[in-house]
Order: structure tokens, then C-alpha cells, then sequence
């Protein structure tokens, strides 16, 4: 009899609580079935008329049906309560993010902090020098001759007649030989002017990174090594480069290092001019007679100097066919980079 | 310098390809920057001969011609609509595929591609060409008729004699040896281990009148010219040059003149000798007095312009005045001319640093001028004026004079230098034998004798090699003919440790902070205008030679600049502007205890930030807000704090600039550091910006150096108390004298004080404030009790009604 009673209840949960599909239809369960006057109650109703000995038995299959009954309800609210919570958030996640606004390093700064990124990991220190500067540093000691046509080379900015703003980062070499101690290895960049009319190719002032290691027994090939180095980290291991002989008053010998044209990749185009080639660095040997005016004795020690065009390389980098438009600072520039 | 390949090919047989001979070029230092095929534009372009003319089937004015352009191939039918076509006549012939350079239809005359077309119903296989299509004359009324000997199948470059190369060097200012056709050809002997040689002509001499009887020379100014000489030529015949003269000169890049003048600019490409040809005629005396020139003296060069001298140039002058420049240009009064008929011939080394004056202070710059001044060879004088002379005979139909007036007091005589082995090897990284050392400069003329050992070389020095002064240089010539490219790459080295570098460090923190704040970095010039300039302050520091009067005066600050690039965007349509630059500022004054600058100048190096517009991007959360000097302040303490001087700023509020108002003054560790400030309108206005722009420039040097290790201060762990107080107090009573007093009477427990609220209105009364605060209460040492903190926050109240006149609005 109650047997039967457990089973009809049992095939009528069965059916009813899958079909269960919001909180009303639960809430009406609840009622029907686990309510203290609900269905599952009355059985405990049903048990006062089974007989005393089996009373226990009956009394322990009421309650583990009953266990079992709470356990699906149960379940089924937790399973309602976390599709509803979904469906119930009323906000539209694509609106924007509170984003922060962008800065920018100004592309050369970008091109000179990988630079001196590199020759720190190399070993060398960073020293800077003053842009107006004195003839002696600038030209003299750097044995350029009073009236040598190598002055013609850069075009001076005259602030006196000895006084000039620096044409090159070249005379914060002589600085630092002069008064720190060797051996020496270290980088100059900073910002350096000519006098020079102002076009696409050509600003009156550029800046540049100047390179000195002096010690004893400095070679060529050091130095070629050196530039070797830096230049496969700056410009990629896959770059083919060649050295060509060159002139500089204050090295020797001297050499210019070109790299083939990332644009066209050494087949010729106009950045290049359709020589395959970019010339990106000059250098040499510290010139015997720059050494003596640093107060080093060519014959003890020896070094290497390199200097190379910050501006340019960027141009080239970063696809500018127009350096001016580093300097007019229009943000629909900078926010490129 | 441009060159002739077939000019180069005079004095060396080469078996290589022109691009296998510029890269050796290169690697010599001699850098080929560009290759310039002359003959490639006529590329498709042959003799052709008219075999056959017939009338075309559809068209009257239209011929049918058959052209035979290869000896070998089947004639070509080609519609022509010459005039003057007609069998039998050697012609021009354009082939399928060539490009005729004009187009005599197109207005532009603009180049075209020949392809094979179909001509009223008759198919052309090219085109006979007239001059004007060509761009080799003006005639334009008909096909071009050559010689009746011109041969079938010649490519017209060959025909034209333009199939040359021109190769333009960048010769460096050491190597003025390279400034010839022969000198190039030297060094490219010394490369390729052959030999080159010189010029062999004939000789048209006059043996029978000597130059002595003809004209005199007096050098009175040996220093500037150590040797001089002359030579004369008669009978000439001025006319134009032979073709293969012009031909070469062109593809060097020089304008034919006439056979005089070209002969002296061939011999100039071919030594390196420059050279000056009078007319013998026109010189009084037939006198050649070489003197400095009279103070104020005027003279007119041979371009027309006339200059006055300042006496310290080198003239070249006939028995009564000057004829020359010397070494720079000549003479109207003397040049050659048509009616020409004696010509005497100046060769001479003039010293490099006086032409060098000389061509700066008068502003010219000729190829003589250039070559002086970077110093030929003193001892080929003679040899080119000879090859000069008999080429000018040769064209001309004269004769040489006997004899050559040479004036050379002091012979200049090769160096001697020594050269190490070791220091060779020591220099460069290699390990070269003494045999190589000697192959190598023995291949470029240097004269080697064994000097007390083997290891030791004396080596001569030619004089067309000014530029070889010392041992390194020699050393260079070795490296430079070993090959740059066979010495190693050495990866290794003494690994050096740099100092640490704070500075460094601190400005890439200012920098990242910068940028991830959303400023922009700029870069500006450094030079600005002088009326700008002064406006802050009078230690200007101004350039005597500017680009223009834009241009002339160093900036003191980074804020005129700053103003350009605010300008720039506003008129560009940008409207949210918040930028940084890192620069330096300069100023003409004297500072103690800076070394490694040049007296009498002080350079700094700061930051300069600087907000206008609107301060926050446009979005749907938030309002956009134009920015104020809170903004900015904000901004910089943000940054003070970020880069670690928190504990270090003092800022106050009694400093002023000219430029700003409103202005805050920094200071970082009691040393000055800058300011904040809005920019005066009077500065906005003269770069015609609208809008509010505020600025601050900081002083690098101080805001790297206070960088502190911070240490750890522990805290408390009592609860902290918040209470707000509010006032009333006078306008005038400012926020932070409040906050001072607050902190002062509340002793050290108040951990912070935080203004969140600040109105005026009607209710509070004419010229009152309210000011709402909230302080934070916190002990080190237990939990304060309401009642310790109600004593506290009486005392507060008490001491600012006070002090300010306040009211107690609420506690």
C-alpha cells in the first residue's frame, strides 16, 4: 500500500522536475511536493497506519526517497539561480574600455635608446659633452688643420670666432680622454648642428652617437668586430655589410661601413640610390696625432672611434622620406610610433 | 668626381665588367656612388640602310620602306611618313622595343616604347628616326640621313661614339692624387697587381725659337707659389673641338669650349694638372710677374663678375696688371679667344692653404681652385705642360716654342717615412709578412729601402701623395690594399664594467613615466629667434652666421619651442595636447664648479611639459574638461613622486617668471628645480594660439641627483580614525596654510589631510568659502579612544577659527 504510494509519487517527481524551467514552476514544486503539508509529508502520514514492526523499515524508505528528492531540487535551483543571474545582467559589455591614454617616445629617442641599449650590453659607458664648444675641441685637437679643406666638411655655426656649436659628438672624445683615465670604452651621443640650408635630406641640426675604446693594444680588427656586433643586434643577424676605406681627420686608418638597403634588399632603389648600399657609421683608429693632444702616447696605447647619424637611421627605420617631420612634432606623427 | 670609363681605359686594360671595377673602386676608398650607362638610352637604336620604298596601299602621305638593320637578318617593313625617305640612305632605325626618348607627337615630348603596330591596314616593325626624336639635334622636318659609309648593324651608341660609362667618385680631401683619370688608374693598377700607362703623343716643336726670347717670368711670392711655369704655342687656330675631345669631356661632365680650352681642362682630367692658357697677345710685356695682390685692387675674373681684393691673394699679372687669379680663375682681360693666335700655357703648384683663402674669401670654387687646394703633385708640372701644349698644337694646327720656363727655387722632395712591421700588425690585427707590407706600397709608387733590419722599411713618399704624413698612414695604404674585408671581425675583448649610472637611469624613469601617462615626447630646435629669446632674460647666447634671423639665438628654455609645437597641432586640428620634450637650454653666463663645459656658457639640460585642450579623451563615461593648473601641478607631483623624490619636493607659491602666471616653484631638496605656471597671453598671442596652455620646465640635473635609496618604515597596527571638519573662512585663506595649521595642531597622528570639498555661494556670505576636510587619525601605539580624539580634533578646530577667522561649519 505504501509501497505503491512511494512509487506512483516517484514516477510523478520523475516526470514533473525535469520539465522544471523557471523559478515559478520550482516554487510550485516546493509546494506540491516538499512542503510541510506537501505530498512527500503526507506520506509520514500514511505510516502511522503501517504496522509496529515495520514501522522502521517504512520510516527508513520515506526518508531516503525524501533525501533523494531534496538532493534533484536542490540541484535544480542551483542550476536555475546561475542561467538566470546570466540573463539577468541588462549591460552591454561591448561598449568601450576606460582606456588610458597613449604616450610616446619620439622615434629618435627610440632609435638612440636601442643604440646605447646595445653598446651598454657591450660594455661601453655613456657620456655626454656641451653643444657650444671651442674651436679646440671641436676642430684642433681633432687634427684638423687651421686651413684644411676637412673644415669644409661641416659647415660652422660660428657663436665667436673660437666658439662654435659642435659640428659632431667628436669632441666629447677628446674630453674624456683628457680627463678620465684609461682604458676608456665608452659611447657620446647628443645633438650636434651645420649650417646647412634645411630641406627633405638635410636639417640644420641631427643627432648623433660617437663611440671611443682606447686601451692597450686596440686593433683594426677590434673595431671592425665591434661594429660587426652592433650592427647584426641593430639591424638584424640576416644584414650583409661591407667596409670601404674613408677619411677623417682624427682617425686612421678610416673606414665607412654600409649595410645593404633594407628596402630593397641590396637589389637598388631610391633610398639607396640604386647602389644596393646605406652607408651607416663611419670610424677608424684614433688618429696618433689626437692621442699625443689627449696627452696618450701613441706608442702605449691605441683605440678605435665610431660615430654615426641617429636622425638618418631613424629616416631610414622608420620609412620617413621627410626628416623635417621629426621636428614639427604633429601628434598624427608621433602617435605612430 | 665624375669619370670617363673610355677615358679610364686610355691608360689601363681592364678584363673585368665596369660593376666588377667600381666595386674594387670601392673597396679602395674610391667610392663609386653612381653608374651612368650614356650609351643605354639608344639601346634598340642601329644603322639601318632603306633597301626599298613603296607607296602604302591606303595612304597617301604614308610609305612602305624595307630596312635592312642586320647584315645577317631579313630587311624589316617600316611604314614611314617622311618626306625624305628614299632608297638607298643609311638611316636611324628604332627596333621593336626600344624606347624613342620624344615623342614629336606629345605636346610633353615625352618618351615611348616602339612595338610592333599596324599602320592603316599595314603592319611597321619599328621606326626611322629624325634627330629631334632622338634628342640628338633639332631637325625635326625629316628622317635623319647618315653618311653613306656608316656601317649596316651598328648598335648608334657605337655610331655616335657615346657608348660610354660615366662613373661619378667620392673622392675624399686626402686624396687629391685621385682627382685625374691617371691617378685612378694607378691605384686601380696597384688593386689588380698590373700596370697602367701614361699618355704616348706627337710632339710638334719649334726648335728653332726658344721661349726665353718670346717672355719672361717673375715669381715674386715664392711661399704661395712654390713653382711656376710657362709655356708657348703658336699659329693656333681657335676653333671647335674634335669629336672624341668633346665625347670624353661630356662624359666627365665638362661643357666643350674651344680645342685652347678643352685641351687644359683634358690634360686637368688626364694629370691632375691644372692649367691656364693666356692669350700671348694680351699680355703686356709679354710678362708674367707673379705677386700679391694691391689692397682694393678691382679685378674682373673671366666670368664677368668683378672682385675686390684684400691683397692677400696671389695675382698672376702681365707688365702692368693682374691677369689671373692665381690658382683659382682667370682674367677677362687675357682669356682666349677666336682671334687667338699665340697662347702661352701657365702650369704651376700653388700652396693649398693660399688658394684655399684665396677661393673662400672671394667665393669661388673652379675644378683648378678645388685641386690646388687640396694639393696636386708639385713635380708632374712639367710633363703636363708639355702633353698640354703639343695637344693644343695638335688641335690647333700650332707649334710648341722650344724650351719651358720653369720656376721652382726650392724643389719639393718625397718624404721619407718609417714604417714597423710589427706596428703594422699591431695596428690592424693582421699577421702580414714584411713581403707583403713591401708588395703592397711598392704597388702605389712608394719607394722601399731595407732600413737597419728587415722589420724595418724607409719608405719614399711620391709627391702626388700630400697626404701620406707619418707611419699611420702607410699603415692605412697597407689595410686599404690587404682589403678592409680580409681583416677579422674581432668578437672578443677585455670585458670593461662602466660605472653605474643614475643619471641614465633616472631620465629613461622620467621618460617611461612620461609615456605611460599619456604625454608625448617632442623634439624641437634648438635655435629660436633673438626678440623671443630675450624675453627670458639677457644671457642670450646667439650664432654670427644664423640660417636666418628665425634661427639665431639658442633657446633659454624649452618653452618657445614648446609654444610652436602647440601652435603646429591647434592649426592642424588637434585639440588634446600633453607633451614633454627632453632638451637642452643655454644660457651666456659663468657657473661655478661646473667643468666639462666651455666658459662663459651654461648648459642645461631639462624637462619641459606642457598641457592645453581638452584633458581627457571624448568617451561616453566621462565629460571632455579643458585642462587647469591642477592638471598640471598634479601631473608633476605625480611624476616627483613616481621617479622616487616624494619625500624631497617643497613647492611654493610666491615664485613668478616672466613668462607664466600662477606660478609654482619647485624645489627638490632646498636646490631650485623649476616651475609651474600658465603661459601669459601676451606669449600666446604672438604665435596666435587660443587656448590655455600651461607649462612647466624642471631641471634635470637636480631631479637625477636627490635619487635616494628609500628605506622601510614600518607601520601601524592600530586602526586608523577618518573624521571630516568643515569651515568657513575668508577667500583669501588659503587651502594649503589650512592644511599646514591642521597638521601642526594635530600633531603627528594625523597621517593625511585631504581637501574633498571647496564651494562658494551665496549662503555663506560676500567673500567666504567653504572648505571641507578629511583627516585620517592613526597611532603607532594603541587604539585611539573617541574621546582622545575628540580633544584632538577640538584643539584643530580651535586653533584654525583662530588664526583664520574661521567658522566651524560641521565636525
Amino acid at each position: 500500500m505504501l509501497d505503491q504510494k512511494i512509487s506512483e509519487l516517484q514516477s510523478e517527481i520523475e516526470r514533473i522536475l525535469p520539465a522544471i524551467a523557471d523559478n515559478d514552476a520550482l516554487e510550485k514544486f516546493r509546494i506540491e511536493f516538499l512542503s510541510r503539508s506537501g505530498k512527500l509529508a503526507s506520506l509520514y502520514e500514511e505510516l502511522k497506519a503501517v504496522p509496529g514492526d515495520q514501522k522502521p523499515v517504512y520510516g527508513q524508505k520515506i526518508n531516503t526517497f525524501k533525501k533523494s528528492v531534496e538532493t534533484q531540487f536542490e540541484s535544480l535551483k542551483a542550476s536555475l539561480q546561475s542561467s538566470s543571474a546570466s540573463q539577468k545582467i541588462d549591460i552591454d559589455i561591448t561598449l568601450p574600455g576606460r582606456e588610458r591614454p597613449k604616450g610616446t617616445r619620439h622615434p629618435i629617442t627610440q632609435t638612440l635608446e636601442h643604440m646605447k641599449s646595445i653598446f651598454v650590453s657591450m660594455g661601453f659607458g655613456i657620456v655626454y659633452g656641451p653643444e657650444i664648444e671651442d674651436d679646440y675641441h671641436n676642430f684642433e685637437a681633432l687634427n684638423f688643420a687651421p686651413n684644411h679643406p676637412a673644415r669644409d666638411m661641416q659647415d660652422t655655426f660660428f657663436v665667436k670666432d673660437d666658439i662654435v656649436l659642435r659640428t659632431h659628438t667628436t669632441p666629447v672624445q677628446v674630453r674624456v680622454m683628457k680627463n678620465r683615465p684609461l682604458p676608456l670604452r665608452v659611447i657620446m651621443p647628443g645633438r650636434v648642428y651645420r649650417n646647412e640650408a634645411v630641406s627633405a635630406r638635410s636639417n640644420y641640426f641631427f643627432h648623433q652617437v660617437d663611440g671611443l675604446y682606447v686601451d692597450k693594444h686596440v686593433t683594426f680588427a677590434d673595431l671592425k668586430g665591434t661594429l660587426v656586433t652592433f650592427a647584426k643586434n641593430f639591424y638584424g643577424s640576416d644584414i650583409q655589410y661591407r667596409f670601404r676605406p674613408s677619411y677623417f681627420p682624427f682617425t686612421e686608418p678610416s673606414l665607412e661601413m654600409d649595410i645593404t638597403c633594407f628596402l630593397c634588399k641590396g637589389k637598388g632603389c631610391r633610398i639607396c640610390k640604386h647602389t644596393g648600399w646605406l652607408e651607416v657609421l663611419g670610424a677608424g683608429m684614433v688618429h696618433p696625432n689626437v692621442l699625443r693632444n689627449c696627452g696618450h702616447d701613441p706608442e702605449k696605447v691605441s683605440g678605435y672611434a665610431f660615430g654615426m647619424g641617429v636622425d638618418r637611421i631613424s629616416l631610414l627605420r622608420y620609412g620617413i622620406d621627410d626628416i623635417r617631420i621629426f621636428f614639427e612634432n604633429d601628434l598624427r606623427f608621433l602617435n605612430q610610433f | 668626381m665624375r669619370i670617363s670609363y673610355n677615358w679610364l681605359r686610355r691608360y689601363i686594360d681592364l678584363d673585368a665588367s665596369i660593376e666588377e671595377v667600381a666595386q674594387k673602386l670601392t673597396s679602395l676608398g674610391l667610392e663609386v656612388e653612381s653608374i651612368e650607362h650614356l650609351g643605354r638610352i639608344f639601346d634598340g637604336f642601329y644603322v639601318g640602310e632603306v633597301l626599298d620604298v613603296q607607296k602604302h596601299p591606303n595612304a597617301d602621305r604614308l610609305r612602305l620602306c624595307s630596312v635592312r638593320v642586320s647584315v645577317s637578318d631579313y630587311p624589316l617593313r617600316i611604314v614611314c611618313g617622311a618626306p625624305n625617305v628614299a632608297a638607298g640612305q643609311k638611316v636611324i632605325v628604332g627596333t621593336v622595343g626600344a624606347t624613342v626618348p620624344k615623342n614629336q607627337h606629345d605636346p610633353n615630348g615625352n618618351p615611348f616604347v616602339l612595338t610592333k603596330a599596324t599602320i592603316r591596314g599595314v603592319e611597321s616593325f619599328g621606326m626611322i628616326c629624325s634627330e629631334k626624336e632622338l634628342g640628338i639635334g633639332e631637325d625635326s622636318s625629316g628622317i635623319k640621313v647618315l653618311a653613306a659609309d656608316a656601317k649596316v648593324g651598328t648598335p648608334l651608341a657605337e655610331y655616335l661614339g657615346v657608348n660610354d660609362t660615366a662613373l661619378e667618385i667620392g673622392i675624399t680631401p686626402n686624396r687629391p692624387d685621385c682627382l685625374s683619370h691617371i691617378g685612378i688608374a694607378r691605384d686601380l693598377a696597384a688593386a689588380y697587381n698590373t700596370k697602367y700607362i701614361k699618355p704616348i703623343y706627337n710632339r710638334f716643336e719649334n726648335k728653332n725659337i726658344n721661349i726665353s726670347t718670346l717672355a719672361t717670368v717673375n715669381v715674386k711670392n715664392t711661399t704661395d707659389c712654390p713653382r711656376y711655369t710657362a709655356c708657348i704655342i703658336q699659329n693656333v687656330e681657335v676653333k671647335e673641338s674634335p669629336e672624341w675631345l668633346k665625347q670624353l669631356l661630356n662624359a666627365a661632365g665638362l661643357r666643350p669650349i674651344n680645342n685652347v680650352v678643352d685641351a687644359t681642362n683634358f690634360v686637368m682630367l688626364e694629370y691632375g694638372q691644372p692649367l691656364h692658357a693666356f692669350d700671348y697677345e694680351h699680355l703686356a710685356q709679354h710678362a708674367i710677374v707673379v705677386k700679391s695682390a694691391e689692397r682694393g685692387e678691382k679685378f674682373t675674373s673671366l666670368d664677368g663678375k668683378v672682385h675686390e681684393l684684400s691683397g692677400n691673394e696671389l695675382m698672376i699679372c702681365d707688365g702692368e696688371r693682374s691677369v689671373a687669379i692665381g690658382g683659382v680663375m682667370g682674367g677677362a682681360n687675357s682669356e682666349i679667344s677666336i682671334s687667338t693666335n699665340t697662347v702661352l700655357l701657365e702650369a704651376a703648384y700653388f700652396s693649398p692653404v693660399s688658394v684655399r683663402k684665396t677661393a673662400k674669401r672671394l667665393g669661388i670654387s673652379t675644378d683648378a681652385s678645388f685641386r690646388f687646394e687640396r694639393g696636386i703633385d708639385p713635380n708632374i708640372t712639367v710633363e703636363a705642360s708639355e702633353r698640354a701644349a703639343n695637344l693644343i698644337a695638335e688641335l690647333s694646327g700650332g707649334v710648341v716654342v722650344s724650351g719651358l720656363i720653369d720656376i721652382y727655387p726650392q724643389k719639393i722632395v718625397p718624404k721619407i717615412i718609417s714604417l714597423r712591421v710589427a706596428r703594422v700588425n699591431a695596428m690592424l690585427g693582421t699577421t702580414l709578412s714584411a713581403k707583403q707590407i713591401k708588395d703592397f706600397l711598392e704597388s702605389i709608387e712608394i719607394g722601399i729601402t731595407a732600413g737597419k733590419d728587415s722589420n724595418l722599411f724607409e719608405c719614399s713618399v711620391p709627391t702626388f701623395r700630400p697626404d701620406i704624413e707619418q707611419e699611420i698612414d702607410l699603415i692605412e695604404e697597407v689595410a686599404r690594399l690587404f682589403g678592409y674585408d680580409n681583416i677579422e671581425n674581432k668578437t672578443s675583448s677585455e670585458v670593461m664594467f662602466s660605472a653605474p649610472d643614475q643619471h641614465e637611469r633616472q631620465i629613461t624613469a622620467i621618460r617611461t613615466w612620461c609615456e605611460s601617462n599619456g604625454l608625448n615626447e617632442v623634439l624641437t630646435n634648438s635655435l629660436i629667434d633673438s626678440p623671443t629669446a630675450k624675453l627670458f632674460g639677457n644671457e642670450i647666447v646667439a650664432v654670427k652666421n644664423p640660417l636666418s634671423v628665425e634661427l639665431e639665438s639658442l633657446r633659454p628654455s624649452l618653452l618657445s619651442t614648446m609654444l610652436q609645437t602647440v601652435a603646429h597641432n591647434y592649426n592642424h586640428g588637434m585639440s588634446r595636447l600633453q607633451l614633454f620634450e627632453i632638451g637642452t637650454v643655454f644660457s651666456a653666463a659663468t657657473e661655478k664648479n661646473r667643468s666639462g663645459y666651455v666658459e662663459g656658457y651654461v648648459e642645461k639640460n631639462n624637462i619641459g611639459i606642457c598641457l592645453s585642450g581638452e584633458i581627457n579623451m571624448q568617451s561616453w563615461h566621462e565629460k571632455q574638461r579643458v585642462v587647469d593648473i591642477f592638471d598640471l601641478k598634479g601631473l608633476v607631483m605625480s611624476l616627483l613622486r613616481g621617479i622616487g623624490l616624494d619625500n624631497s619636493v617643497l613647492i611654493y607659491y610666491n615664485a613668478s617668471t616672466s613668462l607664466t602666471e600662477m606660478t609654482i616653484g619647485v624645489e627638490i631638496n632646498n636646490t631650485y628645480a623649476g616651475f609651474i605656471g600658465k603661459v601669459k597671453p601676451e606669449l600666446l598671442k604672438k604665435v596666435k594660439i587660443d587656448h590655455d596652455v600651461f607649462f612647466a620646465e624642471l631641471d634635470l640635473d637636480v631631479l637625477t641627483k636627490f635619487h635616494a635609496v628609500k628605506t622601510y618604515k614600518g607601520f601601524s597596527k592600530f586602526p586608523t580614525v577618518v573624521r571630516d571638519i568643515s569651515f568657513i573662512v575668508k577667500k583669501s585663506v588659503t587651502v594649503a596654510d589650512i592644511e599646514i595649521l591642521i597638521k601642526k595642531s594635530g600633531g603627528e597622528r594625523i597621517t593625511a589631510v585631504t581637501l574633498f570639498d571647496l564651494f562658494e555661494g551665496q549662503a555663506l556670505g560676500e567673500g567666504m568659502k567653504s572648505v571641507a576636510f578629511s583627516l585620517k587619525i592613526n597611532s603607532h601605539e594603541k587604539t585611539m579612544t573617541d574621546a582622545e580624539i575628540d580633544v584632538m580634533i577640538t584643539t584643530i578646530v580651535q586653533s584654525v577659527t583662530k588664526t583664520f577667522d574661521a567658522t566651524l561649519r560641521s565636525v
